[in-house]
């Protein structure tokens, strides 16, 4: 078990914003050199990477290597499904880390939405990228992730295909569309509160209230614009050392209690084929999670959870255990997760109000948060969980 | 332009038999298991004797979302429109639009049944409406 034997050594991360000046390489090394000042590392020191898979990540390990001139890695190696991969970089670092494979892993993702790519256009920067025009010939969606049973019919981005979670779950659980926008309204608010406070945040300027939450335009029933991610560009990146060269750097370390992934039938993004489409996290991934580290849900004083969209952000309550299946939209709509309740969620504004990075700016939110140097500082927090979609996830404490 | 599945050795079936108006799903003779999309094997005993069953085009909707934001400029003219999980009366589910009713009087549960619409000389998808 990885139990507090690695540690988050060192946090960086770039500007996030619609558009930066930067390519993704650019991004990536200034977020890499950036979390190995924080840890008083060089690059030749790093000898270990893991990233986000291809067609995610689309800096690759001989790129930074070049970049770095870093002498040699003896370890690295990638995890697939994009979000899904946040947990897992983590698990193989740090059990590349454990077993003595590499002494310095650095785990990074730099996203460039705005020059091609973007989650939320299905038509920027894929094989249609021209635009429309009469002449436009037939895209032809091939057949992987099934993709070209689903597209054709304009199921093409995560926020179509969550609000056919969230429609569902509201069937499930015999929610009004009212309960709904309660809840998810709660979420989104509450999220752009805490980026409201955080310098970092794109949204830091943009207050919202329940006005101009439920005046917002839906994008996909039930999904309104504010329900959805952040599209940007940015990087974040985190090195991972044992615990003992962690403590020889600084005083105040972040341990890495457990990390999992998970895979199983369907259960992938744009998973849309699961027996139970809503399961967000399988219940045995959860349990492994929290067993591997020894702890209970009780423990975690502060949670980053994915939010692609806020229903995610309800969803992960249930699937993690913090709160009964069925209960999450009433859990929020009458305790919520701001400064003052008892679990704190997404305390830097999260995908929705921070920026979008694949979850890493989640992770380099919990590590602040265990330093004691958030902006939005939980009093006292020792323990955080960072949530992934599909059995992704890690505990952290310090 | 539209926008349009690609075939696949393993997927051209589905297409093909969609073309002529039957909606098939893969089937497995040894273990009487169906499911949706193609695999190269019976996901239950890994049988490779695997074919297709044509089903009834009865189900029910498992789950749907009207989508008022195009997220491709093809969709642009077409919204709102209806994306939905139907769930076959035989027990795969698939993805597919919904017609033939407004899209707010779409629920989760509404008996639905299948019908084509070619999009291209090759291509006929099958969509579904109220029953």
């Amino acid at each position: 078990m990885i139990r507090r034997r690695v540690a988050v050594t060192g946090i960086g991360q770039t500007e996030f914003a619609k558009a930066l000046p930067g390519t993704a390489w650019q991004l990536a090394l200034e977020a890499v050199n950036a979390a190995l000042a924080d840890a008083g590392l060089e690059p030749a020191d790093v000898d270990g990477m893991c990233r986000f898979a291809p067609p995610f990540e689309q800096v690759s390990e001989p790129m930074l290597v070049r970049a770095l001139g870093i002498r040699e890695l003896a370890f690295f190696a990638e995890a697939p499904l994009g979000g899904e991969a946040l947990g897992a970089v983590i698990a193989h670092a740090s059990a590349a880390i454990a077993c003595g494979l590499a002494s310095v892993v650095v785990c990074y993702r730099a996203i460039s939405q705005s020059r091609g790519g973007r989650f939320g256009r299905a038509d920027r920067g894929g094989p249609s990228a021209t635009g429309p025009d009469d002449a436009t010939p037939d895209l032809v969606v091939p057949e992987d992730d099934n993709r070209s049973f689903a597209w054709p019919y304009g199921l093409m981005s995560p926020g179509q295909l969550f609000a056919l979670w969230a429609t569902r779950y509201m069937a499930v659980h015999g929610l009004t569309d009212e309960d709904l926008a309660q809840a998810l309204g709660t979420v989104a608010i509450t999220q752009r509160g805490y980026a409201n406070r955080n310098p970092a945040a794109m949204m830091r300027d943009r207050k919202l209230d329940w006005e101009s939450y439920r005046a917002a335009r839906m994008i996909a029933t039930p999904l309104r614009l504010f329900d959805l991610c952040l599209e940007n560009d940015g990087a974040c990146a985190v090195v991972l050392t044992s615990a003992e060269v962690a403590a020889s750097l600084r005083a105040d370390p972040v341990y890495v209690l457990s990390a999992t992934q998970s895979l199983s039938p369907y259960r992938e993004p744009m998973g849309i084929y699961t027996d139970d489409l809503i399961e967000l996290f399988p219940p045995a991934a959860a349990d492994r999670l929290f067993g591997q580290a020894g702890v209970s849900r009780g423990d975690v004083d502060v949670a980053e959870l994915y939010d692609a969209t806020s229903f995610m952000t309800l969803k992960s309550l249930e699937s993690y255990g913090f709160v009964p299946d069925g209960r999450g939209w009433r859990y929020l709509t009458e305790t919520g997760i701001g400064p003052d309740s008892p679990l704190p969620v997404n305390t830097h504004g999260g995908h929705l109000s921070e920026g979008y990075l694949h979850g890493m700016n989640g992770l380099t939110e919990a590590v602040r948060q265990l330093r004691g140097t958030a902006c939005n500082q939980v009093a006292g927090a020792e323990m955080a969980l960072v949530g992934a979609p599909s059995g992704s996830a890690m505990i952290l404490a310090r | 332009m539209a926008i349009i599945p690609g075939y696949s050795e393993l997927t051209a079936p589905y297409w093909e038999h969609a073309r002529a108006g039957r909606l098939v799903v893969q089937h497995c003779a040894g273990c009487d298991r169906s499911w949706h999309p193609p695999l190269p094997a019976c996901p239950g005993c890994q049988s490779a004797d695997t074919g297709w069953r044509e089903v009834s085009g009865d189900g029910t909707v498992y789950s749907y979302t009207v989508v008022t934001h195009p997220t491709h400029f093809e969709f642009a003219d077409r919204v709102p429109y209806v994306v939905a999980i139907v769930e076959l009366a035989e027990g795969p589910r698939l993805v597919t639009g919904i017609t033939g009713c407004a899209p707010r009087e779409v629920r989760v549960g509404m008996p639905v049944r299948a019908y084509f619409r070619p999009v291209t000389d090759d291509i006929t998808l099958p969509y579904f409406e109220p029953r």
